[in-house]
C-alpha cells in the first residue's frame, strides 16, 4: 500500500477535528433539518375550514352534513353565508371552500333522481382544492353506499394499504428528507474542502509534492466518506426513533446502499470544486445543480410520474431519484437486493464517472 | 535617499497625536499594554514590532476603529472615546489590506472616495486631474483597478485615502509585498506628504524602512519598548543599522 | 445625502461589472419558473395499474374499462395470481392492483354481493389517499350503471345518490402551476435580495474596503442605506422581470392590481435586505454568510405554505410561520395574481410585513457597528 494515501487521509481527518464548529454543523444541521422539515413537510390536509349553506334544513340534509363533519377532515366555521357573500369570505380566507346544499334536497333525495350538492373550492391552490374534491367524493361515496341501493351496494370494494396502512406521510417524506439532506451535506463537504485548499494556496503546495492526483482526490474523499456514513446512518436512527418509520428490509443493504449514495454525493462535489475558481462559486453550482434538482426533481415531494417528459428525462440524472426508490423500497416495503440492482448500479455508475472526470479535470486545470 | 530629512526641528511643536496608558484587552489576551507617546506635526512616526506586537490594534484604537479598554488617546485634538467620528475627518487610513474597489476603475474608485469624504463635485474633478496627473496614470483612467501593478495600486490607495486633504495619516504596513523600486516611491510619496505638512504615522516591518522614519517605536508584547531617532537607537545598541537594532531588542530582552 | 449617491452609484457599478449578477437577475428567473413551475405538482396522474381478473367475463372487461378510461391510471398490464400483482407492486413497477374474484359476474347477477379487491401502494400515503378516492368514485359510478341488471329484489329503497358538483374558482382547471408560479416569484426576490445584500457587505469585510470605509466620515445609516437601496432596485427589477416570465413562460398574468404588488414587494424586501445585513453581522467569511442566509431562506421557503399548504402543518410549526416573512408576501402575491384581491383585504398582511421589516433592518443595523473587533 503507497504510504502517501494514509498521510493524506490522515490530514483530512485532522482538519475535520480541529475545527468543531464546522464539525458541529455537519453533524447537528441535517438532523434539525430532519426533524423540522419532517414535521413540516405534510401532504395530508386535516380540519379544512369550511362554510355550510344549508338551503334545505331537513333532517336529512343535516344528516348528510354531520356525516361531512364527522371524519374529521372539514372544520365548518361558517354556517348559512349568503350565496354572494362567498367571495368575500374567500378574499378574507375565512374557508377554504363551501359546501351549498340545495333547498329540495330531501325531497330529491327520496326519488330517483341524482341530487347535486354544490362544492364551491376556492382553487387558488390547486392541490389543496383536489384534495378537497377528493375527500367529499370520499365521503359522499360513502353517504350513498349506506343509503343507496341495498345497503353497500351491489359490490363491495375491499382497499388494502400496502406497506404504510395509515398513510401516515412520515412514512414518505422522512426517507425522502434522508436522501435530500444526505446529498446536500456530503456535496456540500468535498466541494468546499477542495476548493479552500486551492484558494488558500495549500493545494499548490501538495502538488508539488510527488503526490498523484487521483491520490489527493481519493485522499479527499475518504474522510468525508466515513464522516457522511456515520452522519447517514445518525439521520437514519433519528428517523426510526423519532418519526418510527419503521425499516422492514435488510440493515446490511440499506446501509450498502447509502455507502453508494454518498460516494456519489462526494464524488459529484469533487466534480464541482475541480470546475469551481472561488468557495463561493462552488457552493452555489452545489446549491443549484444538487439541491434544487433533488429537492424538486427526484420524486421526494412531486411524484415523478406527474412531471412533462423532459423533467422525467432530467429525473433519471438526479442521483436522488434512484436512492429515493432504494430507500423507500428497503425501509417501507422490505425489497431486497436483486429488485433494487438497476439503482445500485446507476449509482455506482455515477460515482464511477464522475470521479473519472474529476481526475482528468484536475490534471488539466492545475497544469 | 537623499530627501532624508531629521524631521520637524522641535518636538516640542505642535502635537497631534497624545497616547497615554493606552491599553486593549481582547479576553484575557492583552493585545496593547499600557502604551503612551506623541507625535508632532509634520513628523513621519513608525511604528516597528513582529506580527502580533500590537501594531496593527494600536492604530485601530486611534482610528476610531476599536474601543480601548483603559487609558486616554486624542487625535487632532479628539478624544479617540467620545469622537471617533469627528476623528475620521480628520485622518487617511490604509490598510495592509488592499482598499481600492478592484471591479472600479481608477476614476470611479478616486470618484466613490471624493464622495464620501463629502467632496464637492467640482473638488472631485480636479482632485481626480490633481491625482491622475501626479501619480502618472492618465492612460489607465479606464482601465479597472485590478489590472494594475500592484505598486500602482498601493500610490493609489494611498491617494485616494488622502482626497479630503486630512491633517494625519494611518498607514499600516503600507508596503507588504511590493517590489523594492515601489517601495522606494511610496517613500517618496510619504516624505513629500510631510514636507507639506502633514504627520504620517507609519507601521512596518522592513528595517531599512524605518531608517527613514523620523522617529520610531518597537513595540513588543504589546508594550513599546524603544522610542527614539533611529540614529540614536543605533548608537545606543553600536549598531550599524536597524535591522541589528531591532534583532538586538528582540533577542536581548527575551534572555 | 450626497454621501448615499456615491455609495449606490458605485454598487451599481459593481453590480454592472458582475456578470453573475445579469445571469442571476434576467435568467435565473426564468429557469427557476420553468423548472417549478412543471415539477411541482401534487395531482395524480398515470398511477401505474394491473388487473388480476380470475371472472373473465363481460362485466369484469367493463369493470377494467371503467379504470382504463380514467386518467388517473395508466394500464401496466394483467397479472394472473394475487401474487404476481404483489410483486410487482414491490418493485415498484404498479402501484395499484385491481382484483375480480372469480364468478363476479354471476354474483353480481345473483345479488351476492362479490368482493373486488383493490391493492395499493400506500407508500406515498398522499397519492396512495386520493387513488383510494378514485376507486371509490369508479366503484359508485358503476354500482349506479349496474344496478337495473341486477338481481335485486323489489321493493328495495329507491336509490337516490348524492352527486357533488364541485365549483373550482379562479383556477378552474386545477393547474398547480397557477399557484406555484407566483410563488416562485415571491421565493425569488427573498432568496436573490437577502443573498447578495448579505454578500456584497461580507465581500467588503474580506477585502478590507470595509474597514477602510469605516474610517471615512461616512454615517453607519448612510452605509446601510447605500448598501440596501441598490439591492432594493435589484429585488424590484427581479420582481418584474418573474412577472414577465411567468407571463411570457405559462401566459399568467395578475388579476390583480400591478401597482399594488410592486407596494408589497418593496415592503416586503425590507425584511430580506434586513436578513441580508444580519447574516453580514454574524459572518466573517462569504461562506459563513453564505451558511446563514441559506439556512433561513430555506426554513421561510418550506414554511411560507409555497409547497405545502400551512394549514397542514402541526399547530406548533403553524405558530413558527407567523414568524416568516414570506409566508404574507407568498399570501398577498397568490391573493393578487390568481383571485384579484382588493388591497383592503390585504391590509393585514402588509402590517406584519411592514412591521417585520421595520424591526429587521433596525435590529440588524443595531447589530452593524462602524467599528472593528
Amino acid at each position: 500500500m503507497n504510504p502517501v494515501l494514509p498521510t493524506i487521509i490522515k490530514k483530512e481527518f485532522i482538519h475535520i477535528w480541529r475545527d468543531p464548529q464546522t464539525l458541529v454543523i455537519i453533524l447537528l444541521m441535517p438532523l434539525m433539518m430532519l426533524i423540522l422539515y419532517g414535521y413540516a413537510i405534510t401532504l395530508e390536509m386535516k380540519q379544512i375550514r369550511t362554510a355550510v349553506v344549508d338551503l334545505d334544513k331537513t333532517p336529512q340534509s343535516r344528516e348528510f352534513i354531520e356525516k361531512i363533519i364527522s371524519t374529521g377532515f372539514f372544520h365548518v366555521t361558517r354556517v348559512d353565508v349568503p350565496y354572494r357573500q362567498i367571495e368575500d369570505i374567500f378574499f378574507r380566507s375565512q374557508a377554504r371552500c363551501v359546501i351549498v346544499i340545495p333547498d329540495n334536497f330531501a325531497e330529491k333525495l327520496a326519488g330517483d333522481s341524482s341530487t347535486p350538492v354544490q362544492l364551491v373550492v376556492d382553487a387558488s391552490d390547486p392541490n389543496a382544492a383536489n384534495f378537497i374534491n377528493n375527500y367529499m367524493a370520499r365521503i359522499n361515496v360513502g353517504f350513498n353506499l349506506q343509503h343507496g341501493a341495498g345497503n353497500g351496494g351491489i359490490f363491495s370494494v375491499e382497499a388494502r394499504l400496502l406497506y404504510n396502512p395509515d398513510l401516515l406521510s412520515a412514512y414518505f417524506f422522512v426517507p425522502g428528507l434522508v436522501a435530500v439532506i444526505i446529498l446536500l451535506s456530503s456535496a456540500l463537504l468535498t466541494s468546499i474542502a477542495i476548493v479552500r485548499e486551492i484558494e488558500f494556496g495549500t493545494m499548490e503546495q501538495i502538488l508539488v509534492s510527488p503526490v498523484r492526483p487521483n491520490q489527493i482526490i481519493i485522499g479527499k474523499i475518504v474522510p468525508y466518506l466515513v464522516l457522511s456514513f456515520l452522519d447517514g446512518v445518525l439521520i437514519l436512527f433519528f428517523a426510526h426513533l423519532w418519526f418510527h418509520v419503521p425499516v422492514y428490509g435488510s440493515l446490511l443493504l440499506l446501509g450498502f446502499s447509502l455507502f453508494v449514495y454518498i460516494l456519489t454525493g462526494l464524488c459529484f462535489g469533487v466534480l464541482i470544486s475541480t470546475v469551481a475558481r472561488s468557495q463561493q462559486v462552488a457552493m452555489m453550482a452545489v446549491m443549484v445543480i444538487t439541491i434544487l434538482p433533488s429537492f424538486m426533481l427526484s420524486g421526494f415531494i412531486f411524484p415523478v410520474r406527474s412531471m412533462p417528459h423532459i423533467l422525467r428525462e432530467i429525473s433519471v440524472i438526479v442521483p436522488a431519484t434512484h436512492f429515493l426508490r432504494i430507500i423507500r423500497g428497503i425501509m417501507l416495503k422490505g425489497t431486497g437486493i436483486f429488485q433494487l440492482l438497476p439503482e445500485l448500479g446507476i449509482l455506482t455508475a455515477f460515482s464511477i464517472l464522475l470521479i473519472a472526470i474529476s481526475i482528468r479535470k484536475f490534471h488539466t486545470k492545475l497544469e | 535617499m537623499n530627501r532624508q530629512s531629521t524631521g520637524p526641528d522641535s518636538f516640542a511643536a505642535e502635537t497631534t497625536v497624545v497616547v497615554s496608558h493606552l491599553t486593549r484587552k481582547f479576553g484575557s489576551f492583552t493585545a496593547v499594554d499600557n502604551v503612551s507617546f506623541t507625535v508632532a506635526r509634520g513628523e513621519i512616526f513608525g511604528f516597528l514590532g513582529a506580527n502580533g506586537a500590537g501594531k496593527t490594534t494600536t492604530i485601530r484604537m486611534l482610528c476610531g476603529l476599536l474601543k480601548p479598554s483603559s487609558g486616554s488617546a486624542s487625535v487632532a485634538g479628539l478624544d479617540v472615546y467620545h469622537q471617533p467620528e469627528k476623528i475620521k475627518t480628520k485622518i487617511g487610513y490604509m490598510s495592509q489590506q488592499f482598499s481600492l474597489y478592484e471591479d472600479l476603475t481608477v476614476r470611479e474608485n478616486i470618484q466613490f472616495y471624493g464622495g464620501i469624504y463629502g467632496l464637492s463635485r467640482l473638488q472631485i474633478r480636479s482632485k481626480t486631474d490633481e491625482l491622475l496627473h501626479y501619480l502618472n496614470l492618465w492612460d489607465q483612467v479606464d482601465v479597472l483597478t485590478r489590472d494594475l501593478p500592484l505598486g500602482w495600486k498601493q500610490r493609489m490607495a494611498l491617494s485616494s485615502a488622502i482626497l479630503h486633504d486630512p491633517p494625519i495619516i494611518f498607514l499600516d504596513e503600507p508596503t507588504s509585498g511590493v517590489d523594492p523600486a515601489s517601495r522606494r516611491e511610496f517613500w517618496l510619496l510619504i516624505y513629500e506628504l510631510a514636507a507639506r505638512g502633514k504627520t504620517v504615522f507609519v507601521t512596518t516591518h522592513y528595517m531599512d524602512e524605518a531608517e527613514y522614519c523620523h522617529r520610531v517605536s518597537i513595540m513588543k508584547d504589546g508594550r513599546i519598548v524603544e522610542l527614539d531617532k533611529p540614529e540614536r537607537l543605533k548608537n545606543k545598541y553600536a549598531a550599524k543599522n536597524m535591522q541589528q537594532v531591532f534583532i538586538n531588542i528582540v533577542k536581548g530582552k527575551d534572555k | 445625502m450626497s454621501r448615499i449617491f456615491y455609495l449606490v452609484q458605485k454598487e451599481f457599478r459593481q453590480i454592472r461589472r458582475e456578470r453573475a449578477f445579469i445571469f442571476i437577475i434576467f435568467v435565473m428567473p426564468f429557469i427557476q419558473i420553468v423548472l417549478f413551475g412543471f415539477a411541482v405538482n401534487t395531482d395524480v396522474r398515470y398511477v401505474p395499474i394491473a388487473f388480476v381478473d380470475m371472472d373473465r367475463s363481460q362485466t369484469s372487461r367493463r369493470l377494467l374499462t371503467a379504470f382504463c378510461a380514467n386518467e388517473t391510471y395508466t394500464y401496466s398490464g394483467m397479472a394472473a395470481t394475487e401474487e404476481m400483482a404483489k410483486s410487482l407492486l414491490d418493485i415498484g413497477k404498479i402501484q395499484i392492483a385491481v382484483v375480480i374474484p372469480p364468478h363476479f359476474e354471476r354474483d353480481l347477477r345473483t345479488g351476492n354481493r362479490p368482493q373486488v379487491q383493490a391493492i395499493i401502494d400506500g407508500v406515498d400515503g398522499n397519492s396512495a389517499g386520493l387513488v383510494l378516492g378514485y376507486v371509490g368514485q369508479i366503484a359508485l359510478q358503476l354500482q349506479k350503471e349496474w344496478l337495473p341488471d341486477t338481481g335485486m329484489p323489489d321493493g328495495s329503497p329507491p336509490v337516490g345518490l348524492t352527486e357533488i358538483v364541485p365549483r373550482m374558482w379562479y383556477n378552474d382547471s386545477l393547474e398547480s402551476k397557477n399557484n406555484i408560479v407566483p410563488g416562485i416569484i415571491a421565493t425569488l426576490v427573498t432568496m436573490i435580495t437577502a443573498f447578495l445584500t448579505g454578500m456584497s457587505i461580507v465581500r467588503e469585510k474580506e477585502i478590507g474596503t470595509l474597514e477602510q470605509l469605516m474610517v471615512t466620515p461616512v454615517h453607519k445609516n448612510e452605509l446601510i442605506i447605500g448598501k440596501t437601496l441598490p439591492f432594493m432596485v435589484v429585488g424590484f427589477l427581479l420582481l418584474n422581470v418573474g412577472i414577465l416570465a411567468a407571463g411570457l413562460i405559462f401566459g399568467l398574468w395578475m388579476k390583480g392590481s400591478l401597482l399594488a404588488l410592486w407596494g408589497f414587494g418593496l415592503i416586503f424586501m425590507l425584511s430580506t435586505l434586513g436578513l441580508g445585513i444580519f447574516a453580514s453581522t454574524l459572518a466573517h467569511t462569504q461562506q459563513q454568510a453564505m451558511f446563514v442566509v441559506w439556512f433561513f431562506a430555506l426554513f421561510a421557503m418550506l414554511l411560507s405554505g409555497f409547497f405545502i399548504p400551512i394549514e397542514n402543518m402541526p399547530r406548533a410549526i403553524q405558530l413558527v410561520t407567523y414568524l416568516n416573512p414570506l409566508r404574507y408576501f407568498m399570501k398577498v402575491v397568490r391573493e393578487i395574481y390568481l383571485k384579484g384581491t382588493p388591497v383592503i383585504y390585504l391590509w393585514k398582511q402588509a402590517l406584519f410585513m411592514l412591521v417585520f421589516g421595520v424591526v429587521m433592518i433596525l435590529g440588524a443595523s443595531a447589530r452593524f457597528q462602524k467599528r472593528v473587533g
